[in-house]
């Protein structure tokens, strides 16, 4: 019983924990920079983001965000005027338009599926095992000594 | 006879034995030819000790100049030191198939000695299948696709030098042939797998014959990952280590499938079930393996590995197709007489959480190669170009990750069949207050965002599981065969490498997400342009310029700046460089890196005076936790080599025991 | 439910291996942006020469060519005599050439002009905020503004003469229609 308490309370405090954690913050601007600069890729280099990038045009592009944002534009506001420039390719992470939102639903899909097929496969019935009546004890007890002594 | 004459020759003369090998062992197994088996096994050691002489004579051309040979002309410099020489065989395309080609000839004489010794039928078949593969490879370094030892009618005076990236570490060493014997090593399940369809055996003894490579490929790729992450970081100069570029990825997806593997097979041993799976899990990661080739030597994707395009790719495309239509045509033959022996146990058994991790992992590799393939198929299909990078694949492997963080956990902890509502009390009582704490000090330590709390929850969770199996192993052995604490420790890898090896695997793991999700949430990056003298803080350091000075060397010319570190109980310099490569327009960074257990310092020389050295443009980066990745590549590779070590002869036990769970005390 | 499984199999394989090969018509070079059909973004720039700003707005109504340079550029020190010969062809013409000095300094970028027998009005774009606006990859690049405003064409890396007067005269013929 006690552990039983015990456990439940160790999950409330992770709750609580990851819920501080998420609480809504007024990010800073350097915040936004980094988080906007993450979402483009550097022009001049092997498919690293902006952020990442130490290239001059890097830092160029870094300039800029920051005088955006101190001009007070929003984060997609932004990232529209790049991709007026650049286009699609300039975002890391494509946006939801109809092509592209079939690699953000296959991941999805695949893992619902395979769950559904898994959950097919298990036996169903009660989450939970009976306890093991004495006479299953001791054939559970042979088998595994057969097998421990086979293993060798 | 020159080097490059000899290694022509041994390459021609093993693909002849390899196509006679082919031949023989597809007679042995069809008609069991005692003759026709021991001629395959001997073509296959005479092969193998032909392609290492090929590749000897390779790395004695690199390491003696010997600019008659193109590749060496192409790859090497009279200035190259001698390391870069020698790793100058796996420095392009040439030399890596070259390689490639060697590990193969040696699993392959490996599976004719010691394999159809074993399991003659079995082992035979397998055998045919490798030396197939083996006269593939053979055919592309003999023919103009990629052969290493083409001539020049003139040799130049010097050499073009090895892609300045390449002779920047000396991790360029060591990474790529711990990825290529981990991909290699693939092909033997891969073969014993399609041997098992082909005979039509439905038992397990394929599995058996392979557990080993089947852990030791994983292992290898799994460290090699690990080393190539590590020897971006130190060497591409944005102080990242993973950049989801499509050699990264091509490198991860069979590491994912191979985990799914060693897992799923664990099912099949104990009770009978997932064998078509467990088939088609090898299939996929062997299949992978060529895949990533493919991605990364054809050049159709743009990446840092993408050094060539050549007419490799189409053959490379053959290859797979050719892989893919057999395996899959034979598996679904076969599978009507690969029936499972019963459904899986409860939902929270240890069978259905292996299920339940397979289909995680299918996800993530299957996102993986979503999104590096996507760009391709976006750009066939409607001309649009778009990228798929760092950010998309975090928002979908992030949350996967942290699943199977939490079944890496729950796994080990539940019985085979199902759990009482006891066990689970008793079994997850600790671990759940662990995960707590683990929260809590996320945050006390100042981190912030959600995906790295939950990281540090479930890593005190899984730490917990560790800890307490270990405890309750020990405390058995102690009981039962009265031995004392460090004795019984040491027996349990002793006796039971492999589920002990694992969880120190685990262990590895817990390592590699803590520096992953730390390093991710807590960068803190400053630039800024200094004169001597001057001095930047950041994240609570101090780094003062003393100057900026120019290096030349026989290979290379360098501007570097000297740095002193402060502050946070540091003290180190550092020296960031760009250097200039004769054979590249573009200066390399390299960065100056202080490595700590805390926080490494990564500088960076993003600029400097070229008229009088008097200014320089600093770039730092103070990445938390990033050496505990490379801990955790090396925790992972202990836990391998522990789970691979053959267990000593068993006395028989005095006493029934029960493993797991230990009874109620 | 078994037989769904094997066709979803067997189509994925197809669909692996028709993908990859198409691949192989891909070149990973040829990057297309945003910018073609669209306004051309409006700069203000300071000439090389110090002679004052150079603004796009001055040649409303006049077929511009713009090209990206720089002094380290190699390649563009091969593009540069077909410029030179484009640029004596259409001399007096509605056609003007505009050079703007990528991710450089005035200095650096007069003396590569001066070397090079420039004559075309140049800028120096220091910041990098003409060329992002322009969706530039890297030097040289070459835009054809028409007299409407718009970027009809756009050419990655060094550029021949044929290229030029065809991307010109396209824009000029499609003006006068």
């Amino acid at each position: 019983m006690s552990s039983r308490i015990a456990i439940l309370a160790a999950f409330l405090a992770v709750a609580v924990a990851i819920a501080i954690a998420a609480r809504p913050h007024d990010p800073t601007a350097g915040e936004r920079v980094d988080r906007i600069t993450a979402e483009l890729r550097c022009p001049v280099c092997q498919g690293l983001s902006v952020k990442d990038s130490g290239s001059e045009t890097a830092r160029q592009m870094r300039d800029l965000v920051a005088q955006r944002v101190a001009e007070g534009r929003s984060d997609s506001e932004i990232l529209a005027e790049f991709r007026t420039s650049y286009g699609d390719w300039i975002l890391l992470s494509p946006p939801l338009s109809s092509w592209s939102l079939l690699i953000w639903l296959v991941p999805v899909a695949a893992l619902a599926a395979g769950l559904w097929i898994a959950r097919s496969r298990i036996r169903g019935g009660a989450v939970l095992a009976p306890p093991p009546s004495p006479s299953e004890l001791a054939s559970l007890r042979e088998r595994v000594a057969a097998e421990e002594a086979a293993e060798g | 006879m020159s080097a490059g004459d000899l290694g022509a020759g041994a390459l021609r003369a093993a693909l002849f034995l390899a196509l006679w090998g082919t031949g023989a062992a597809v007679y042995a197994a069809w008609r069991r030819d005692a003759r026709a088996l021991s001629s395959a096994r001997v073509s296959a050691a005479v092969a193998f000790a032909l392609v290492v002489v090929a590749a000897l004579s390779m790395m004695f051309a690199l390491a003696t100049h010997d600019f008659s040979i193109l590749y060496v002309a192409e790859n090497n410099a009279r200035e190259t030191p001698l390391l870069y020489s020698l790793a100058g065989l796996w420095a392009a395309l040439e030399g890596s198939i070259l390689l490639w080609t060697a590990i193969l000839a040696g699993a392959t004489a490996f599976v004719a000695i010691r394999g159809t010794a074993v399991l003659p039928r079995l082992g035979t078949t397998a055998l045919a299948v490798l030396f197939a593969m083996l006269s593939f490879f053979l055919l592309l370094v003999t023919t103009p696709a990629a052969d290493p030892f083409v001539r020049l009618a003139l040799a130049p005076d010097n050499g073009n030098g090895p892609n300045p990236l390449l002779q920047n570490h000396p991790l360029m060493a060591l990474h790529p042939p711990l990825l290529y014997l981990g991909y290699v090593l693939a092909a033997v399940p891969f073969a014993y797998a399609i041997a098992s369809l082909i005979l039509g055996e439905g038992g397990d003894r394929w599995l058996v014959a392979t557990r080993h490579f089947a852990l030791v490929s994983w292992a290898l790729l799994g460290v090699g990952i690990v080393a190539g992450a590590w020897w971006s970081y130190a060497v591409l100069g944005w102080g990242g280590y993973w950049a989801w570029d499509p050699v990264e990825n091509a490198a991860i997806m069979p590491w994912l499938t191979a985990t799914a593997y060693l897992h799923s097979v664990m099912v099949e041993e104990k009770r009978r079930l997932l064998r078509t799976w467990n088939i088609s899990l090898v299939v996929a990661t062997f299949a992978l393996t060529i895949l990533g080739t493919f991605l990364t030597r054809s050049g159709v994707v743009n990446s840092v590995h993408s050094f060539t395009q050549s007419a490799i790719g189409p053959l490379l495309l053959g290859y797979l197709t050719a892989i893919l239509v057999l395996s899959v045509g034979l598996l679904l033959w076969r599978s009507p007489q690969l029936r499972d022996a019963g459904p899986v146990g409860a939902p929270l058994s240890r069978e259905a959480i292996f299920l339940f991790q397979n289909v995680v992992f299918m996800a993530a590799t299957l996102t993986v190669l979503l999104g590096t393939l996507y760009p391709l198929v976006a750009e066939a299909i409607s001309g649009a170009q778009l990228s798929i990078g760092g950010p998309y694949f975090d928002r979908v492997e992030i949350p996967l990750a942290l699943a199977l963080l939490f079944l890496m956990g729950i796994g080990p902890q539940l019985p085979w069949h199902g759990a009482s509502r006891a066990t689970l009390e008793r079994q997850f009582t600790a671990p759940a207050v662990a995960a707590a704490v683990g929260a809590v000090a996320a945050l006390l330590t100042g981190t912030t965002a959600v995906a790295a709390v939950l990281t540090y929850a479930l890593a005190a969770f899984v730490v917990a599981t560790v800890v307490q199996e270990f405890a309750r192993g020990a405390r058995a052995r102690r009981a039962l065969h009265g031995e004392t604490g460090m004795t019984a420790f040491a027996n349990l890898f002793r006796r039971n490498g492999r589920r002990y090896g694992g969880y120190v695997v685990h262990l590895g793991i817990v390592l590699v997400a803590l520096a992953v999700a730390t390093s991710q949430a807590r960068t803190v990056d400053a630039e800024r342009t200094l004169a001597p003298g001057e001095t930047l803080a950041v994240a609570g350091y101090e780094v003062r310029l003393e100057g900026v000075r120019s290096v030349v060397e026989p290979q290379r010319d360098s501007v570097v700046a000297d740095l002193v570190i402060s502050g946070n109980g540091a003290s180190d310099r550092l020296h960031p460089a760009l250097v200039a490569y004769p054979n590249s327009p573009a200066a390399v960074g390299a960065p100056g890196i202080g490595a700590g257990l805390r926080d490494d310092l990564y500088t960076i020389l993003a600029a400097y005076d070229q008229r009088s050295l008097s200014w320089a443009t600093i770039r730092i980066r103070v990445i938390p936790l990033v050496s505990w990745l490379w801990l955790g590549g090396l925790v992972i590779g202990l836990g391998a080599v522990i789970a691979a070590l053959p267990a000593p002869r068993r006395r028989p036990a005095r006493m029934p025991v029960i493993e797991a769970p230990a009874p109620a005390d | 439910m078994a037989r769904i499984a094997r066709i979803a199999v067997v189509v994925a394989m197809l669909g692996l291996v028709l993908t990859l090969a198409l691949a192989f018509r891909r070149d990973p070079h040829d990057i297309r942006t945003g910018t073609v059909g669209k306004p051309a973004p409006a700069f203000s720039l300071a000439r090389l020469d110090g002679s004052g700003q150079l603004s796009l707005a001055q040649y409303a109504g006049k077929t511009v060519v713009v090209n990206f340079f720089a002094s380290w550029c190699l390649p563009c020190e091969q593009e540069n005599p077909a410029l030179v010969r484009v640029y004596e062809r259409y001399r007096g013409s509605d056609v003007v050439l505009i050079g703007i000095d990528y991710q450089e300094s005035a200095d650096g970028g007069l003396a590569y002009v001066r070397r090079m027998g420039i004559s075309w009005p140049t800028v120096a774009d220091d910041d990098g905020r003409v060329a992002l606006g322009y969706g530039v990859f890297g030097p040289p690049e070459t835009f054809f503004i028409g007299p409407d405003g718009v970027i009809a064409g756009r050419h990655i890396g060094p550029i021949d003469e044929p290229t030029l007067v065809r991307a010109i005269e396209a824009i000029r013929t499609a003006a006068t229609q």
